[in-house]
Formats: C-alpha cells, structure tokens, sequence
C-alpha cells in the first residue's frame, strides 16, 4: 500500500512538476501568475483525446501533437492578450484580469461546443499494472514519472547549454537589462510561452490518460500554484521539487485519511507556507526598491 | 529650553544577503536643523531613509525620535508619529488629482469614525469641507492651488516635485526627510527650490534631512553635513568642514584630484 | 410579463447588492476575491437556516446573514492580509477558501448537505430588495468619499505610498473585505428567500466570475459602474434569453477586450462617479459664470 502509493504520488508529483515549471517559466520572465494556463493544459488534454478518437492515431502522435497544439495555443494567448498590456506597461493586476478572462473564455466555450460530458482515453496500455516485488504499479503511473523526468530535463538542457535558454534564465532576473542588451524581449516571451505550453500538452496528456478530460480540469494549476510556492516563486528547479513534494503528500492524505479533504490540505497548506515562509525551499530574496 | 533630539540613529546597520547597504550609522539632529545627507550614488542614503520610516528592517542599531525608540516599526505609525518624506523617484497617487493628493495626507491625523462613514453624519460632512480648505491652503504654500482638480501626472515634473513637498506637509511632520527634492532640476530650479525649503522650514519649525546631489542647494541650506560612502560615515561637520575634509574630496572627487593639486 | 420583468429587476438588484460590496474590495483595493460566492453561500445558509428551523423575524434573519458573512470575511482576511500576499497569491487563497466553503456546507448536517434546503418563506419582494439596494449603494458611496474610502484608493494606487501617508494597509483592506463580505451576505440571504431553495451548488465560481466581471467592465474605482454592468449582465441575457453558458464565454471574452481596449471600464478610474453624471448635464461652458 505504501510503494502504491508512493508510485502513484511521485507520478501525479511529476505531472505537477510539469506544470509547476511551466508556470514558474512565465512567472519568473514576467512576474504575474497566467491563471489561463489550466485552459491550455485542458486544451492539450482535448488535443491528445480527439486527435486518438477521432484520428485514430497512436499515442505518440497524440502527444506530440497536443505539444504543438498547445504550445501555440499559448503563444497565441500571450500575442493577443498579453502583448498589448505590457506594450501598455499596465500593471499585473491588469494582467491577471486578462488571465482570468481568457481562462473563462476558454473553459466555456470548450462546454459550450464540444459539451460537459467526461471523456475518458481509450487503453494505451495493453497491461494496466506491472509486478514489482509483489505490488501492483500501474504501467500509466511509471511513464508519467518517466515522461515527466525526460521533459523536464530536456528543458534543464536547453535553459543551461543553449544560447537562448541563457538568454531566457537572464530574462527571469531583469528583463529589462535583457533588452539592452540585444534580446528581442517579443521574440523571447513569445517563446517562453511557447514552452510552457509544450509543458502543458505534456500535463494535460497525461491528465487526461490518469483521470479524465472535461472543461474544467484546468483548475488544477492550482496545485502548480501551490508547488511553485512550495519551491519557492520564481525558482525553477523549486518548480520541480515542489510539484513532486505536493504530489506525494497530496497522494498520501487522500490514501490514508480522505480524497475529499485532499483538496482542502493543499491549499491550507498554501496559506500556511505563505503566512510562514513565502520564500519557500528555494525562493529569491524580493525586496522591493523603494 | 534642552528638549531631547529629534532624530538619533546609533549604529544602524542594514545588510542585504552579503551586501552591505549601511554599517554603522550614527549621527543626531537637533530640533530645527537642516541637515544635509550627501555621498555618490549606492551610499546608502536612501537606504538610510527607509530604515527611518520603516520600510525596511535594520539588521542592527536602534533609531530615536524624541527619545522614543522607532526602529522596525510599521511605517505608517512611524509616519503617525511625526516623520514624513518625499521619494527620490516621485510616488504621488498619478490617477488622483492633486487635491486628493494632499488630502489622503491629511487623512492621515483625521479621526472621525468608520461607523460615521457611512452614514455620513454631520460631523463627518463639516471634517471633509474642513480637509477640502485645509488642503487648499496647503497646495497654496507651495503656489500649486490652482493645479487642485487636475490629475497628479499630467503635471510637469517641476510641479510634481512641489506636491511630494507639499503632501509630505500635509502630514504635518515634526521631521521632514527630502530624497533628491531637485533631482532633474536645472540650477534656476533648484534654487527655486532651496527656497521653498527654507521658507518651510522657517515657517512651520521643521527639522529636516536632505538627500541631495546638488551641491549648490546643500551648501545653501545646510547646517551641517553627514557624508556617506560605501555604507559607512565618511565625514561629518558644517558646510565648510566637510568641503575641506581629504576623506570627502577623494571620494567624490578621486585620487587624481590630489595629485592634479600637487603640480 | 410584467412579472416576468420584476423577476429579473430582482434578480438582477440582488447581485448589484454584492457587486457593490465586491466594487469596494477589488475596485478599490484592487485585490480579487475569485472566491465570493462563498461569503453569498453564508448569508444564504444562516438567514434561510434561521428563519427556517428557528422561525426568526425576515429582517432580523437578513441582518444575521450580513453579520455571518461579514464576520466570515473578517476571519478569512485576517490571516491572508497579514500576510501581504501579492494580488494573485490573494486571489488563490480565496479561491482555496471558496472550495473549503463548499465542502463544509455539503458536508454539516444542519445545512442537509448537497440536496440542499427547500421551502424557504418568500419574504423577498421588489420593495424591499429596492430599499436594501438603495441602502447598501448608498453606505458605500458615503465610504468611498469618507476618509476610510480614500485610504483604500489610495491602497490600490500606489500601497508603497499610502504607508507613507500614514495609511494603515492592513486594516483598510481588511475593512474593505469585511463589508464586501457582509454585503455578500445580505445578497445570499435576500436569495435564498426570492427562490425559497438554496443548495451549495448554486453557489459556484460563475457566481464569482460574475460579480468580478461586472467590477471590472463597471471600473473599478467606480460605484455605478458596477451597479450599471451588473444590471445590463442580468438583463441583457434574460432579454435574449441566452444560455449560461454563453454568456460565461462573453464574460470571458469581454473581460479579455477589455483589459485590452478600455481597462478603465465603463466608468473610468474616477473615485467620484456620480460626478460624472453632473459632468454630463452641466451645461457647455461653466454655467453661471459670466
């Protein structure tokens, strides 16, 4: 029960890391919280799910095309919503009005076209659960946690090796200085968001395949939200750690006391970690210059 | 009459991570000084600033008002208790007018009761009429009572500045901390400027601390002087003093200066 | 018809009661409750639970729901302003405490869970939701031109620079969040007797959206803005009779427009709004003077 447990939280974990880092991406070069990204991870969901039912194509071609599916879903999203208001230099909470509006737009319009009903994935697997030691781990759990990794380190590469993951890391301490310093800031965002919707296609496949795939599963980047403060804002490496830390505990409470005060822990937990300690595992020292 | 100083900071320290943003700061001012505080830029002037008005917390040392300690209190009670400043990068309200600039700083001493709020009660409507005039006399100290119904941005900069000063009146200090009142003045305005603050001084008794860069408004208004550098005290004395003090010129003026002097 | 007509007047009167309330906090504090269908669940509950099972006095039982909800608010702020959370980590936190609101009433007994509570006495009617709208319009007009409500403008301004004009932060948002929670309260409890059936479910995140949309589209700084969105967001769809669901993808939309096109709402970002109303009918040139 405990090993079960503890698969299935490390893989509900590193979905979360997932999102958890896709957040923290925008949140770090931009410094507001884009409350729409649940909406891209449904929509990647939808992608994947529709792209096997409908094109009866494999899972790997789900996936890829939920990533790309999503990934300019996001970039679309921050080029017509977003762009204006920093062109504007408006003030993030402007930002998040236009977050939340896209989140709504989004979630009903899915309701209202394609409708509420709950689409489960067909099987991708041919055996559900694997024997290890004698205990059942279900084949979907040890890909999310595989997947998961892969992805995530991919992207450690890409922001440490390469020219323009450097330019992405220097942009998350002072975006400003980014600029005259030759970075196209449009073309940087632009891709960061792009990326972080990559992440979401990945999340929101997996979701779907874990759970199941309806209008308003978005809401879970709530729990992103929890892990980047439990990893502390702004850090990415936080990200990830918090999102898998989450995941576990969040897995434990709801096998050993009740699935219905799950949701309530967390975000006590949220609260608790941001009366005590905002900065969380990894945070940055933010003081602001007066 | 041998009243206790208005402002006293004994060995404040304030460190950010590793650096060092000020160490060991003490200096004391008397009631109705004009104190000047200078140093090139990253001194720690500002820093000094919000450690008087609590935005930040020192990592050492106490601070004195009047005898009473107000280290890491809450900034709008340090403000309560007599101690207003302007920002070096002007914070007025910018969508608000200029009047309901100044009277969110009178707001500041006004006591009437939030249950009398809402029902507007008499009295309430006889304070706000009151705050409306004493606002007004207020901007007219400063000659901006004209400007009362437009908004605070779309003023020039030079005005904007006055209404920092004017709204930090309004509070009604018994000390006044001016960050870079002249900043982006040219010498005419900056005159101008000197001034103003010397009339206000003189007329409502204000001690004053003045961050300033222009040398022409320090040495005009003040008694004396506190010199900063890197975070620590470099020099302190009056105007003359401290203009001849080696340590002073060197770090504004750099070692070259000394040895041009010796051809 | 005419029935038909006072139905949505009412309908559409209740909600500009918590706009109101709502249009103090967000649009002068500029900190989103995304949670506030909780505080109107409260006021529901505790007047419909009083007059139900207790045979209380209508009014009397509307003053307990205010209170409940109020006090509600109260608790929920305290902690959660204390600790300064930023607009969007704020706005998460209420989000949490909605869903914990939501949970406790499926779950106590006395509020008979999620088959919810019928046969309430109708004691709502037209006159009476007309004087609590008048009253509660009119306090917070009276707050907003008070010294209290100068402090929370001068909050959502630049909070940097209102503790610098002495402005207590904590307690003026506190204040705000006190009296859009009791005004929430007062909606809920005039709601549960105008159907005469409450259930948790009605109290959902389109609750919220709602409310939150009209403060925005209304402008936030604004007093009759909102009450003016409220009323055309009730009475437009029932006129067209459009389903929920697309008036949430409007809302959606809308939101998103008008972050990008007029972020200032309908109203403008003035704190005295009925002046603008003087500003309309004052003759060309300044009247009287020669």
């Amino acid at each position: 029960m405990f090993f079960q447990t503890l698969v299935t939280g490390l893989a509900i974990g590193g979905i979360y890391a997932l999102m958890a880092v896709g957040y923290s991406l925008v949140f770090s070069v931009l410094n507001f919280s884009n409350f729409a990204y649940g909406s891209i991870i449904m929509l990647g969901a939808y992608i994947a799910y529709f792209a096997m039912v409908k094109l009866g194509a494999p899972i790997w071609i789900a996936l890829i095309l939920s990533i790309v599916g999503a990934a300019t879903l996001c970039f679309l999203n921050e080029r017509l919503a977003y762009s204006p208001l920093r062109k504007r230099r408006a003030s993030s909470l402007f930002f998040m009005i236009s977050a939340m509006g896209t989140a709504i737009f989004l979630e009903n319009l899915v309701y209202a076209l394609i409708g509420a009903h709950f689409y489960s994935f067909p099987e991708v697997f041919t055996r559900t659960n694997l024997s290890f030691h004698g205990v059942a781990i279900g084949v979907l759990d040890v890909f999310a946690i595989v997947f998961s990794s892969v992805s995530i380190y991919a992207l450690h590469m890409f922001l440490q090796k390469s020219r323009t993951g450097i330019a992405i890391r220097a942009a998350s301490y002072d975006i400003q200085v980014c600029s005259l310093n030759g970075v196209n800031n449009s073309a940087l965002i632009g891709l960061v968001f792009a990326l972080a919707g990559a992440l979401a296609g990945v999340s929101g496949t997996f979701l779907g395949m874990k759970y199941i795939v309806y209008p308003t599963m978005g809401w879970i980047t709530n729990k992103a939200y929890i892990a980047a403060v439990i990893g502390g804002l702004g850090s990415l490496p936080g990200a990830v750690v918090g999102g898998i830390l989450l995941g576990v505990l969040e897995t434990f409470v709801s096998a050993y006391v009740s699935s219905v005060v799950r949701d309530v822990f967390s975000f006590s937990l949220l609260v608790l970690l941001l009366l005590v300690m905002p900065t969380g595992l990894f945070g940055r020292y933010l003081e602001e210059k007066v | 009459m041998a009243s206790r100083p208005v402002l006293d900071l004994r060995g404040v320290t304030k460190l950010f991570g590793g650096i060092v943003a000020c160490k060991d700061i003490s200096f004391t001012l008397p009631a109705g000084q004009i104190m000047g505080l200078i140093g090139p830029n990253g001194a720690g002037k500002t820093t000094a600033f919000n450690l008087i008005t609590g935005v930040y917390r020192v990592t050492a040392g106490s601070i004195r008002m009047e005898g009473e300690a107000i280290t890491d209190q809450r900034p709008d009670r340090i403000v309560r208790r007599g101690i207003a400043r302007t920002f070096q990068n002007i914070r007025l309200f910018r969508n608000l007018s200029v009047l309901d600039n100044v009277i969110i700083a009178l707001d500041c001493h006004e006591t009437y009761r939030l249950g009398a709020s809402f029902l507007r009660l008499p009295g309430v409507r006889r304070r706000e009429r009151a705050l409306r005039e004493e606002a007004l006399s207020f901007l007219g100290s400063v000659g901006l009572q004209d400007k009362a119904a437009v908004r605070a941005d779309a003023m020039p900069y030079g005005l904007q500045r006055k209404l920092e000063i004017a709204r930090a009146l309004a509070l009604k200090p018994r000390l006044l901390l001016l960050d870079e009142p002249a900043a982006g003045m040219n010498p005419e305005e900056s005159l101008d400027l000197a001034r103003l603050v010397r009339r206000i001084h003189d007329q409502f008794k204000l001690t004053t601390l003045l961050i300033e860069h222009h040398m022409d408004v320090v040495m005009a208004l003040c008694e004396r002087i506190f010199v900063m550098n890197f975070g620590v005290q470099l020099a302190e004395g009056t105007a003359e003093e401290v203009q001849r003090d080696p340590d002073v010129l060197k770090a504004y003026l750099g070692e070259g200066f000394k040895r041009a002097q010796h051809i | 018809m005419l029935q038909y007509v006072f139905g949505v007047i009412s309908l559409g009167l209740i909600y500009v009661i918590a706009t109101t309330g709502l249009a103090v906090f967000t649009g002068f504090t500029g900190l989103f409750s995304l949670g506030h269908a909780a505080f109107f669940a409260i006021g529901a509950y505790t007047a419909a639970i009083l007059t139900y099972f207790y045979g209380w006095n209508f009014y009397l039982a509307l003053l307990a729901g205010a209170a409940a909800g109020g006090l509600v608010g109260f608790l929920i702020g305290y902690p959660t302003l204390k600790a300064k959370l930023r607009t969007d980590y704020f706005a998460i936190a209420t989000l949490g405490f909605g869903e914990a609101v939501r949970v406790l009433l499926e779950n106590l007994p006395i509020t008979q869970g999620a088959r919810g509570l019928p046969g309430i006495r109708g004691d709502t009617n037209l006159p009476v939701l007309l004087v609590a709208s008048a009253i509660v319009i009119w306090a917070a007009w009276n707050l907003i031109h008070s010294r209290h409500g100068r402090a929370a403008i001068a909050i959502r301004e630049d909070f940097v620079a209102a503790e610098m004009m002495g402005v207590d932060i904590f307690m003026g948002r506190l204040r705000s969040l006190t009296f859009s929670a009791a005004c929430a309260g007062l909606a809920g409890g005039l709601f549960a007797h105008y159907f005469c059936f409450i259930q948790p479910s009605m109290f959902t995140a389109y609750m919220s959206t709602q409310m939150t949309a009209a403060v925005v589209a209304g402008g936030m700084g604004s007093i009759s803005g909102p009450v003016i969105a409220t009323l055309i967001f009730i009475g437009i769809p029932e006129a067209l009779r459009v389903a929920n669901i697309w008036r949430l993808v409007a809302y959606g939309l809308l939101l998103v427009l008008i972050m990008a096109f007029r972020p200032q709402g309908l109203m403008g970002y003035r704190e005295l709004s009925l002046d603008l109303f003087k500003g309309w009918f004052r003759r060309p040139g300044k009247g009287g003077k020669p």
